[in-house]
């Protein structure tokens, strides 16, 4: 088991956003939280990552509780995560923000001799990765230059180049173009063999290509879970979604 | 602040230029300009120091002039009370910054923006008001009768104009150096990307505090030891180098010089102090000139000097 949380619950003032929320995930699993907007999808994306403290409630990870650790520390035990909206480096090239995320992962971050871009290793590194995500022809571009689509491509690249051992990606396709989505869909299905998983969603067709088990979150409820075929048949997801 | 510069190959250029130049004057020049280009050199150290913590770090201060006083009452004191050779006195008067700042830099590095600018004031303007008052720093008085490191077992004389500006060139390299280094390497590449966006720097696991500490702390230690070269200069030292406004003023010559590029810094210390000099001597309303002049490189320049230099270098090799 990679990520376990038992009864989350979270309120803001007297709205309540998260109840009594329990997930369980395995390594290597590609797990989906779904739901329509406004369910709390975000809300529990923000307390897995630590973003946001849970009122009461544990997370787990890797069977160990990072309840009082916040996201940095998160992130060096390998929890790590794509935002909803672009979040770069943007002054930066695309390499040199791989290398930067590189850097944590070979340690080296506190090293103040040797200049960044003659570390061979993390060159490579970042190379490859760019490979991976598709940006191979892209990196010595600036961030800020970068069409939105492959802004969110190096958002995902720049998430697997911390080394994650848990990959939390938030609507890693929002305001994507279709053909766009089949891309990054093709990309998340390929890194799905080699990391765990957590996509938060509100497309569902997004989804049904990817997940091995789906959550379906409502006003701050889970009321659905399983795998994509029966969350496909449930009259109850389709009431929730359609609103009939 | 999108003015930030960044250009390791260009950078290298222009500090070769501005060491050469200052070594053509220094040899060529009388007593007066070598005087002059020591005073130059010892403002472009601590305006290297602003620069780095003001660029990279993304932590504007106020109130570094307290650390140019550290370095400055720390060498008079240790070497005038105590009789520690000033050489001596120099480096821990640099350990001395320093140590100060990793303390205070454990504090406030994590403020924001202009939280961060009034606490450095505050601080800054706090340790005016003690050095103005305390006995042992000689109040407002200050401290006179510093004498010049004795260097002679390497056969130098610093007592003599021309050595002694080519002993703050040598330390000015050394600081250069340093900067670049730092700058290039993970530490300063986290740190600017901590400036450019610090919640993606935390969600990939930066340390945050600590990088932006030891920055904070590198830049006062700098700071100091331009503080240190100064009251070996002029000899003594005056509670006014650590007001608030110095801070301003170097501030202001990174502005110009460019912010984030280092070498820009010395060319911005340079220009900004030549023009100092050159118009008090002419006009008595000298100062609402260089207000002006500030003004329209902000409107009109943000990248500085520096931004000038990269514009034309493209235009000729295109």
């Amino acid at each position: 088991m990679i990520l376990k949380l038992s009864n989350i619950n979270k309120s803001f003032g007297s709205t309540i956003v998260l109840e009594d929320i329990n997930i369980t995930s395995e390594k290597k699993e590609c797990l989906a939280i779904i739901g329509p907007n406004g369910a709390g999808k975000s809300t529990l994306f923000k307390v897995i990552s630590g973003i946001i403290k849970q009122d009461n409630g544990y997370v787990e990870f890797n069977s160990k509780s990072v309840n009082a650790l916040n996201v940095e520390e998160r992130a060096r035990l390998g929890i790590s995560q794509s935002f909803q909206k672009n979040s770069l480096f943007l002054e930066m090239t695309v390499k040199e923000s791989l290398m930067i995320a590189c850097s944590h992962k070979y340690k080296v971050s506190f090293n103040f001799i040797k200049p960044l871009y003659k570390n061979n290793f993390i060159s490579e590194d970042a190379i490859k990765i760019a490979k991976d995500i598709g940006l191979q022809n892209y990196l010595d571009i600036k961030s800020e230059f970068l069409s939105y689509g492959l802004q969110r491509q190096l958002e995902l690249g720049i998430a697997i180049a911390c080394n994650p051992r848990l990959l939390l990606l938030d609507e890693p396709t929002a305001g994507m173009s279709p053909a766009e989505t089949k891309d990054i869909i093709n990309l998340i299905k390929k890194l799905s063999k080699e990391y765990s998983i957590i996509i938060v969603e509100h497309d569902m067709e997004v989804i049904y290509n990817l997940a091995d088990k789906i959550y379906v979150l409502d006003r701050g409820k889970l009321i659905f879970e399983g795998s994509p075929n029966a969350v496909k048949n449930s009259e109850l997801v389709q009431k929730v979604y359609l609103g009939i | 602040m999108r003015a930030v510069n960044y250009n390791p190959k260009l950078r290298l250029q222009v500090m070769v230029i501005l060491v050469l130049l200052s070594i053509i004057f220094n040899i060529f020049g009388g007593y007066f300009t070598r005087f002059f280009i020591a005073e130059i050199t010892i403002l472009s150290i601590f305006a290297i120091s602003l620069d780095f913590i003001a660029s990279r770090g993304g932590m504007v201060s106020l109130g570094h002039a307290m650390f140019l006083g550290i370095g400055a009452y720390a060498t008079a004191v240790l070497s005038t009370n105590y009789g520690i050779p000033p050489f001596y006195s120099m480096f821990f008067s640099i350990i001395i910054g320093l140590f100060i700042a990793l303390i205070i830099g454990y504090f406030i590095v994590l403020l924001d923006g202009i939280f961060f600018i009034m606490v450095t004031l505050a601080l800054g303007e706090m340790f005016h008001a003690w050095v103005f008052t305390s006995e042992l720093l000689g109040g407002s008085d200050g401290i006179t009768g510093i004498l010049r490191p004795d260097l002679s077992s390497f056969y130098i004389d610093l007592n003599q104009p021309l050595i002694f500006s080519f002993y703050t060139i040598f330390w000015l390299v050394i600081v250069y150096l340093l900067i670049s280094k730092v700058t290039d390497a993970p530490l300063g590449r986290n740190l600017d990307a901590i400036r450019q966006n610090s919640d993606r720097a935390s969600a990939i696991g930066a340390y945050k505090k600590t990088y932006k500490a030891i920055a904070f702390s590198i830049s006062a230690g700098i700071a100091s030891l331009a503080g240190s070269l100064y009251v070996q200069l002029n000899g003594f030292i005056s509670p006014e180098l650590t007001h608030w406004t110095v801070s301003g003023e170097g501030l202001i010559m990174i502005i110009v010089g460019g912010i984030g590029s280092i070498s820009g810094a010395i060319l911005g210390a340079s220009v900004v102090h030549i023009i100092q000099h050159e118009l008090s001597n002419i006009i008595n309303w000298w100062m609402l000139v260089i207000g002006f002049g500030f003004i329209l490189v902000v409107l009109f320049m943000q990248d500085g000097l520096w931004g000038l230099i990269e514009r034309i270098k493209k235009k000729c090799s295109s």
